[in-house]
């Protein structure tokens, strides 16, 4: 039967936790104690686990989303498919007659009884700064809250307003410290006077890189799969040419490359740098070091189908699958290449991987 | 009964000639009434002076009355009606237009205004703006008198709405358990703002204080010698300690509750209102009385009257032309040094 | 320095401004032979007679009158409000006619009277002779409002209040009454708008008043056994308000929390948190804290009761939470 995947409560105080990432698709097979996702709460960030086997389906929340605890957000069912017959979020525990177009944050009170924090006042004396609005007013009580209600953020959010008391934002300001050094070395937030003592401790940053202060660039194209296999089958039949990782290479080198360059590939988590000569294929040779001034990611065999890195040290063009094509995307720094010249390689090698052929003329 | 005791003949009716100053005096001060308020109504309706004013204009017999049988020692306290008792205690007109205006050289620097008018150098405590809210004030200055052996008397005016008000059986109470020299002076025109008093006060006005023990008397407030009588017999008996009295003052409004209550024929009729101005004019009664007894002529009248005219005209100029309090002075006099 | 008790600090007060002053005396219900139901005043009436000790009926909003007419016209009444709940009984008397009189008069009339009554929950009182209003009256302009926290500053604030040209409204600690402290036998006044630094600290302020001088006393002990240097000011008058000596603290320690034992909600923590704020922010290193009674009608039943006012344990919790630097309310 099938088994609902819900939003854990993890703290005393919390009302809801955030999805961080989803380890997990829909209609991957599971088994007890697989990490299905990492939830955020005020506290810290944590890895749930299932607990049943069968497959994920249902999902009904996506990374980034702030969910109730207790709220179903997708179920393990006995085959891949059991999804469609239930909408994400609609649990059991919803009333006969509930409107199903509630919206998320509603569903709490639904099962209140099993899931709402406890509110009763076991700290009657802690009832300083407790008028912030968020009524918990079915209580018909003062919202005495546990001491929970007062937490320490684990780690920043990204790109969110750093937290500081106005004593260490001052204190920063007359002093040139930037605030953000923290929240990039990983201290907790907000930040108070005596977080000054590190931030000052702290080695000058290094000349920040050219790469990360550029603006980067973010290219895509797609194209027909067919191209590039039937190459590949032809180049490892007529002229042994077996490896596909030194084919990309070479044809992605190929369109950059006047002399010799070192072209990084990585696929499955592993990384191959070969020598690219001008020329026909079959003088690509892997090397064993080098510095890469370009780098193919192969994922065709992965279900990501669009990433936003940013650019990394060399230029990158990442092939994808996307339905029954590729896709492919070139991502690296204003300095790498010029707008002109991001588009005449993504041009390039889509046309080379669509017809390989190319590559010899 | 008490009626009758308004009756005994006092001390100012027994020689008319020898007291023609005072009666002078008297009607000279109802005129400036009168006339104080006929500028007052026009500068409210010419929209010079700001805020709400209530007209005393019919109502002279009865602060006059009163406030000649007193000195500058003893203290009044005034209500929302207030102009009338302000001049009867000595006011003068340029200082209260002033003040009707919100200029700085008004009795209270332009603070008060129609509703709060106070002249502590002739014993006017003020104006009070909250129906009956003066009364724990009074008793609180005859307390004060009693306590430091002073000999002053205190007069409450308050009108006939006032006596719903709890606060006046509680100081009542006082009053009379502590023998206090005040007099209430409760000043019946017939109306508690819209309403007829016979609707809201149940019972007889005088019984209230009866009830305590306290002597009440009633009054035709249209009279000025009878007011005048009564008061000077009640403050020397307060002087003694013979305290505290009840007046009921049976008088009238010529004008609505305040300026700008114009169609009020739901409450009262233009034929009552008619009847009063006509035949029961505390001016005009006095005149007659103040001529019948050869103690003026009409032409010394006229001139008085004229007189007083032109003071007010001139007052009224004065204040228009008089400046307004500096803005520094908006958080001055929240507390006394 | 001989101990008296907050009682007998305050019938000294009035024992001797009234032979000082034969203008002074004293109105309420059982002033006079009874001594009040928490024996204040006794005494009092055999030195002074009924005629400066006067009993009246139960008829506060009468009485109250009765001494804003007196203080109008040249006397010092000090009118006994036999509990601070009593307040609303008079606020026209207090609030429209003796706070006001000064300013709509132009100056010209002046109303020097003490208004004395009590504030303080947990004596079983329930909810209608147990609570601290004094933020009622503190919001009034034209009333001054002092709030003794021991004998020294209840007869120090008592003398300066009978002497001041102005409606002041004192509440003492119902259950401080008995409360010993160090008084001297010589005469001294407390001036208006002047806080008392009880304790110094380095790490976080107390701001207490009244009944919660002592909580924050305990409170700093507490945290001091941990390492914490907590600074306990009392600003024995909240109207006027000594900012002065509030912001410097909060300067030094760049931490505050505000006690007092009136509602939470629009209260004098509020006021005195708010200013903290408008005036020393690029100082703070934390949230400055209110903390006030519950708001919620004072129970009766003693279980309920002691729920319903700060406690040493819960300002200590809280200041040791800012002091950590933990995130108070995560934005």
């Amino acid at each position: 039967m099938p088994h609902d995947v819900t939003m854990p409560q993890l703290g005393m105080a919390q009302d809801t936790g955030r999805i961080v990432a989803w380890l997990k698709a829909p209609g991957d097979a599971v088994a007890r104690g697989d990490v299905l996702f990492e939830v955020e709460t005020d506290k810290a960030t944590m890895e749930v686990e299932a607990q049943a086997d069968g497959y994920l389906t249902g999902v009904g929340a996506a990374e980034g989303d702030d969910v109730p605890v207790g709220q179903v957000i997708a179920r393990i069912t006995d085959s891949p498919d059991e999804s469609s017959d239930k909408s994400p979020g609609e649990s059991s525990s919803r009333s006969p007659g509930e409107s199903p177009d509630k919206e998320p944050g509603e569903s709490r009170h639904d099962s209140a009884g099993a899931t709402a924090p406890d509110h009763a006042p076991d700290h009657a004396p802690d009832h300083a700064a407790d008028d912030d609005g968020d009524a918990d007013g079915e209580a018909g009580a003062r919202d005495i809250r546990p001491a929970g209600m007062l937490q320490a953020v684990a780690a920043p959010a990204p790109g969110t307003r750093i937290l500081a008391s106005p004593k260490a934002r001052r204190l920063a300001l007359a002093e040139g410290l930037d605030l953000s050094r923290l929240a990039r070395a990983g201290h907790a937030q907000p930040y108070h006077a005596k977080d000054l003592d590190i931030l000052r401790a702290m080695p000058a940053d290094a000349a920040p890189s050219a790469a990360a202060a550029a603006p980067s660039r973010h290219l895509t194209a797609d194209l027909p799969r067919e191209g590039f296999s039937a190459f590949a089958a032809w180049a490892a039949d007529h002229a042994g040419l077996v490896d596909d990782a030194a084919l990309l290479a070479g044809l992605a080198g190929g369109c950059v490359a006047a002399d010799t360059i070192i072209v990084a590939h990585e696929a499955f988590g592993r990384r191959r740098l070969f020598h690219v000569p001008p020329g026909p294929l079959g003088g690509v040779t892997e090397v064993d070091d080098g510095t890469p001034d370009l780098t193919v990611r192969d994922l065709r065999l992965t279900r990501v189908s669009g990433l936003r890195l940013g650019a990394e040290e060399a230029p990158t063009l990442t092939v994808m699958t996307a339905g029954e094509g590729l896709s492919l995307t070139l991502e690296c720094a204003a300095e790498h290449l010029t707008a002109a010249g991001a588009v005449s390689l993504v041009a390039g090698f889509a046309a080379r991987l669509q017809q390989p052929l190319r590559h010899l003329l | 009964m008490s009626a009758a005791k308004s009756k005994t003949k006092s001390k100012v009716t027994s020689g008319p000639k020898a007291n023609a100053e005072d009666y002078l005096r008297m009607y000279r001060q109802m005129v400036r009434i009168r006339t104080f308020e006929d500028n007052a109504n026009q500068l409210y309706l010419s929209a010079k002076m700001p805020g709400l004013t209530h007209m005393y204009s019919g109502e002279e017999a009865v602060a006059v009355g009163i406030c000649e049988a007193l000195t500058d020692e003893d203290r009044i306290t005034s209500t929302h009606r207030g102009h009338g008792h302000c001049v009867a205690k000595g006011a003068a007109f340029r200082e209260m237009f002033c003040e009707l205006l919100g200029k700085a050289e008004g009795y209270c620097r332009g603070k008060g205004g129609s509703m709060h008018i106070a002249d502590q150098a002739h014993g006017n405590l003020g104006a009070n703006a909250i129906v009956g809210g003066s009364m724990g004030i009074a008793t609180g200055s005859a307390l004060r008198a009693r306590l430091l052996g002073h000999d002053d008397v205190t007069v409450c005016f308050f009108g006939d709405g006032a006596t719903a008000q709890g606060l006046m059986y509680e100081v009542m109470n006082m009053a009379a358990l502590w023998k206090l020299p005040v007099i209430y002076a409760c000043e019946n025109n017939g109306y508690s703002e819209y309403t007829p008093t016979a609707e809201i006060a149940a019972g007889s006005i005088t019984a209230r204080a009866e009830a305590f023990g306290i002597e009440a008397f009633t009054v035709d407030g249209q009279d000025v010698l009878a007011v005048n009588g009564l008061a000077q017999k009640l403050v020397a008996r307060c002087r003694k300690g013979e305290g505290p009295f009840f007046v009921e003052l049976r008088t009238y409004r010529y004008h609505g509750h305040h300026v700008g209550d114009i169609n009020r024929e739901y409450y009262r009729s233009k034929d009552e209102e008619k009847d009063w101005k006509e035949n029961r004019d505390p001016i005009i009664r006095f005149r007659a009385w103040l001529v019948g007894e050869g103690i003026a002529s009409e032409q010394e009248i006229e001139a008085m009257n004229a007189e007083i005219e032109g003071d007010a005209a001139e007052a009224v100029a004065y204040a228009e032309a008089a400046a307004y309090p500096p803005a520094s002075e908006v958080d001055m006099h929240v507390f006394a040094d | 320095m001989r101990e008296i008790s907050l009682s007998q600090a305050v019938n000294e007060a009035l024992a001797e401004e009234m032979r000082r002053d034969p203008t002074v005396f004293i109105l309420g219900e059982d002033v006079a032979e009874a001594g009040t139901p928490f024996k204040v005043l006794s005494g009092l009436v055999e030195e002074f007679g009924t005629g400066r000790v006067i009993d009246t009926p139960i008829s506060e909003p009468g009485f109250v009158g009765i001494a804003v007419g007196a203080a109008m016209t040249g006397a010092r009444p000090v009118v006994d409000l036999m509990f601070g709940d009593f307040l609303y009984l008079v606020m026209d008397q207090l609030c429209n006619q003796a706070a006001k009189q000064h300013y709509m008069s132009g100056g010209k009339l002046t109303v020097p009277m003490v208004l004395r009554t009590n504030l303080g929950a947990t004596r079983r009182s329930a909810a209608q002779h147990s609570q601290s209003l004094q933020a009622l009256v503190a919001h009034i302009p034209g009333l001054k409002v002092a709030l003794p926290s021991s004998a020294y500053e209840a007869k120090g604030l008592m003398k300066t209040a009978i002497r001041d040209n102005n409606p002041v409204v004192i509440f003492e600690d119902k259950l401080m009454y008995q409360d010993k402290a160090p008084v001297p036998e010589e005469e001294y006044l407390i001036p208006f708008g002047e806080a008392k630094v009880k304790r110094e600290g380095a790490d976080i302020t107390l701001i207490a008043t009244s009944s919660m001088v002592q909580v924050a006393g305990k409170a700093a002990e507490i945290l001091a056994a941990e390492g914490i240097s907590a600074e306990v000011i009392d600003p024995r008058t909240i109207v006027p308000l000594d900012e002065t000596t509030l912001l410097e603290s909060v300067k030094k320690t760049s931490r505050a929390i505000v006690i007092d034992e009136g509602h939470q909600s629009y209260g004098v923590t509020a006021e005195i948190a708010s200013r903290l704020n408008e005036k020393a922010f690029y100082h703070l290193d934390a949230p400055v804290l209110r903390m006030g009674a519950m708001d919620v009608p004072v129970p009766f039943s003693p279980a309920l009761e002691d729920l319903t006012v700060p406690t040493p344990e819960g300002v200590a919790a809280n200041a040791r939470r800012l002091c950590a630097g933990e995130l108070i309310h995560a934005a």
